[in-house]
């Protein structure tokens, strides 16, 4: 067993493939910010109406949000790769289909946007009452307490809690390959196919996503308590 | 469109059935494991002085590698290195597990912490051992505080499920991407699934959250996130 | 044997002082709360310690059982060393953890915040530890169970949960917890600090009851009526330090000590 597990841990092999497979974290990177600017989106429209005075708009912005709180990742990314083209295709009568960056983009966005919006609801909410009635009693438009008291309060408390669901989303890119994006789990299979050496390879990935987060991890905790000794979150 | 369905889902429905009673049991195992890893990495990382280290990386790992490169590095490596999991049914138990686990840990270390001491100040008072404490005041109590966390893991896991399909686990997503490479009607089939799944995570969420808001109402204890 | 004896008389008389506290000394880190703390404790006495906050009465009642660790000094329970034995030889060894648990039993501790288990009903906080402790059979727990119960006037309550009681019935309960261990010394950490002031009088009168009965006590507390009129013996307590020591009638009237003086003044106008 010992020599195994020191076959797997020499990363060499990894090392000898970094630039491929660097290529393919980049793709990861990519669609994770293009998808956390989507889900971010989509986030704050269905937080937001979440709030909102007319109790249809809060049921189907709730109707929403626990839809996709309750999908797995996986069938969304599926579906939204093979059945929307089709779907879209029959309604413009045209032929649509979708790069796999694009479904992939679409799917994670839309799938995190639906945790995200509990969030920016919860950060919403999380606003003191009291602030919002002194601001009131001062005068303060509907308009003008939305704009300088509620989101940037909102924004600051809602900050931990996003930057933990981005974590995931990032997390969640992991998936991408098996819709055919080449990124590092598309390369890291594709080298093992050419070289027949698993062993480093796949503990050379899991060690680098662990990496990769755990630093992101550490990262936000640092902040968390630099925001949270200035009173801010 | 609805003979299509019939045709397509309607016809398979036996076939999906299984799939599902697949997921079912794969979920069942993975989370009974995840609660017992969950539970040792906790205590490990509280009590024990020089181990702590071990159980801190263990739940770093868990909760900060993707479930699908656990999942392919468990199928893959371990076999060749520990000599088990002998079967992908396996290795896909143990990926689940491993993941929820990590998370569950955290989720039982908050529950502990944040214990009020004289709760088992009044169980060392009356010369009850440590032991006792953990298993009488402490898990009972730490378990319907953090029931929402732990119900939420289960959701997880469930969806975390859909990828044990990519390593032949002939589970309700498998079944689901058999057909459509069968039919190529992709439609029907893979709505029908997400659907399935989507009511089901709901259905055992709600169940779940009913039954443990019962208990916790009747103890009057505080909610937890 | 298990056969629980209701209405146990703890002052069997006996040569020595059934607590004795020898030069205890505690500290938080540099902090030193007590400082050379001694004293003895008779068997069927009641014990007010009275001090302002921070003088370290708490903490040296916690002491007595060993949830906090003195940093120097000894307690005796009826004779026996707590949290350490004697060897043969004279060497002092830190002592098991069973042991420990075992000498715990034998005192019976009320905290301020009641503590009671919220997902066991009331007979359930109470027979716990006479289950898991001292192995009694569920018959003979429950009967013991009930009986405390009904000396703190809450056999009503047996099957209800704290959530649904008041924290002066919560505070009774917690006082038939600690009973039903049938300790040698019941010990009362501010004990009504934490119910509102109408539901202070319920407790005060268990206590009052467990006193007449002869229940050795340690009390520490803020109620000073209640001081001066049910102990035996008043100590007060100064920065870790015992400034005062004597029986109610003389500390409460006379205390020779000028901060006892002091003390008093602001608390009892």
């Amino acid at each position: 067993m010992w020599d195994r597990l020191r076959e797997s841990l020499d990363l060499t092999l990894f090392w000898e493939y970094r630039a491929i497979l660097l290529r393919g974290l980049l793709q990861n990177i990519y669609i994770f910010l293009a998808g956390a600017v989507l889900a971010t989106v989509l986030a704050f429209v269905i937080g937001v109406a979440r709030l909102n005075k007319h109790g249809t708009v809060r049921l189907f912005s709730t109707g929403y949000a626990e839809l996709f709180r309750n999908t797995p990742e996986y069938v969304f990314l599926v579906w939204v790769y093979f059945v929307l083209p089709v779907i879209f295709s029959r309604l413009l009568a045209t032929k649509v289909s979708f790069s796999p960056y694009v479904a992939s983009v679409l799917a994670l966005g839309i799938s995190y946007s639906g945790f995200l919006s509990e969030t920016v609801r919860a950060g919403i909410l999380a606003v003191p009452r009291t602030h919002i009635e002194a601001a009131m009693a001062l005068g303060m438009s509907r308009w003008m307490i939305m704009r300088r008291i509620i989101v940037p309060q909102a924004i600051r408390r809602m900050l931990p809690e996003s930057l933990n669901q981005y974590v995931s989303l990032f997390k969640a890119t992991s998936l991408v390959s098996l819709i055919a994006v080449e990124d590092l789990m598309y390369q890291v299979s594709m080298i093992t196919v050419h070289e027949m050496r698993p062993l480093p390879l796949y503990t050379g990935a899991a060690l680098l996503y662990c990496g990769i987060i755990i630093a992101a991890a550490q990262g936000i905790q640092l902040l968390s308590e630099r925001w949270r000794q200035r009173g801010w979150a | 469109m609805w003979d299509n369905f019939n045709r397509l889902v309607m016809a398979n429905l036996h076939t999906l059935g299984v799939g599902l009673s697949v997921t079912g049991y794969v979920c069942f195992c993975a989370f009974a494991l995840a609660v017992v890893l969950g539970a040792i990495a906790c205590l490990v990382r509280l009590y024990v002085p020089f181990v702590r280290i071990v159980a801190i990386g263990y739940i770093e790992f868990c909760r900060a590698t993707p479930i699908f490169v656990q999942l392919l590095w468990v199928n893959y490596v371990w076999p060749e290195v520990f000599g088990f999991p002998k079967s992908v049914l396996g290795a896909g138990i143990i990926a689940l597990a491993l993941q929820s686990s990590g998370y569950l840990a955290e989720t039982f270390r908050s529950g502990i912490e944040g214990l009020p001491r004289g709760q088992r100040e009044a169980g060392l008072a009356v010369g009850m051992s440590h032991i006792q404490i953990l298993r009488r005041i402490v898990t009972p109590q730490v378990l319907l505080v953090m029931a929402p966390s732990i119900v939420n893991q289960m959701t997880v896991v469930i969806k975390s499920s859909t990828l044990v399909s990519v390593i032949a686990i002939p589970d309700l997503m498998y079944e689901a991407l058999k057909l459509v490479n069968t039919w190529f009607e992709p439609i029907e089939i893979l709505t029908s699934t997400a659907l399935i799944y989507v009511l089901t995570i709901f259905l055992i969420s709600i169940l779940a959250k009913r039954v443990s808001d019962r208990f916790r109402n009747k103890f009057g204890l505080a909610a937890h996130a | 044997m298990h056969s629980p004896s209701p209405d146990a008389r703890h002052a069997t008389p006996k040569a020595g002082p059934i607590i004795r506290v020898v030069n205890l000394h505690k500290s938080f880190g540099p902090l030193e709360v007590l400082c050379g703390i001694s004293f003895d404790v008779q068997a069927g006495s009641v014990f007010t310690l009275i001090g302002a906050s921070g003088s370290g009465k708490s903490t040296l009642l916690r002491c007595l059982n060993l949830l906090e660790q003195p940093t120097s000094g000894e307690v005796y329970l009826d004779g026996k060393p707590m949290g350490f034995r004697i060897e043969a030889d004279g060497r002092r060894l830190p002592d098991t953890a069973a042991n420990i648990s075992r000498m715990r039993s034998e005192l019976g501790m009320v905290f301020q915040q009641f503590n009671l288990w919220p997902h066991m009903t009331a007979l359930e906080n109470v027979i716990e530890a006479p289950l898991r402790v001292k192995r009694f059979t569920r018959k003979e727990a429950v009967e013991t169970g009930r009986h405390f119960l009904g000396k703190v006037n809450l056999l009503d309550k047996a099957n209800e949960y704290p959530a649904r009681l008041s924290g002066g019935q919560q505070q009774r309960v917690a006082i038939a917890r600690a009973l039903a261990m049938q300790p040698k010394v019941m010990l009362f950490d501010e004990a009504t600090s934490a119910l509102d002031p109408e539901l202070t009088g319920e407790v005060l009168e268990v206590m009052r009851a467990l006193a007449k009965e002869g229940t050795t006590m340690l009390v520490v507390t803020h109620e000073m009526g209640f001081a001066r009129e049910v102990s035996d013996r008043v100590i007060f307590l100064h920065n870790g330090q015992i400034e005062e020591d004597g029986p109610p009638g003389v500390v409460f009237s006379a205390p020779k000590s000028e901060r006892c003086r002091q003390f008093l003044s602001k608390v009892l106008h």
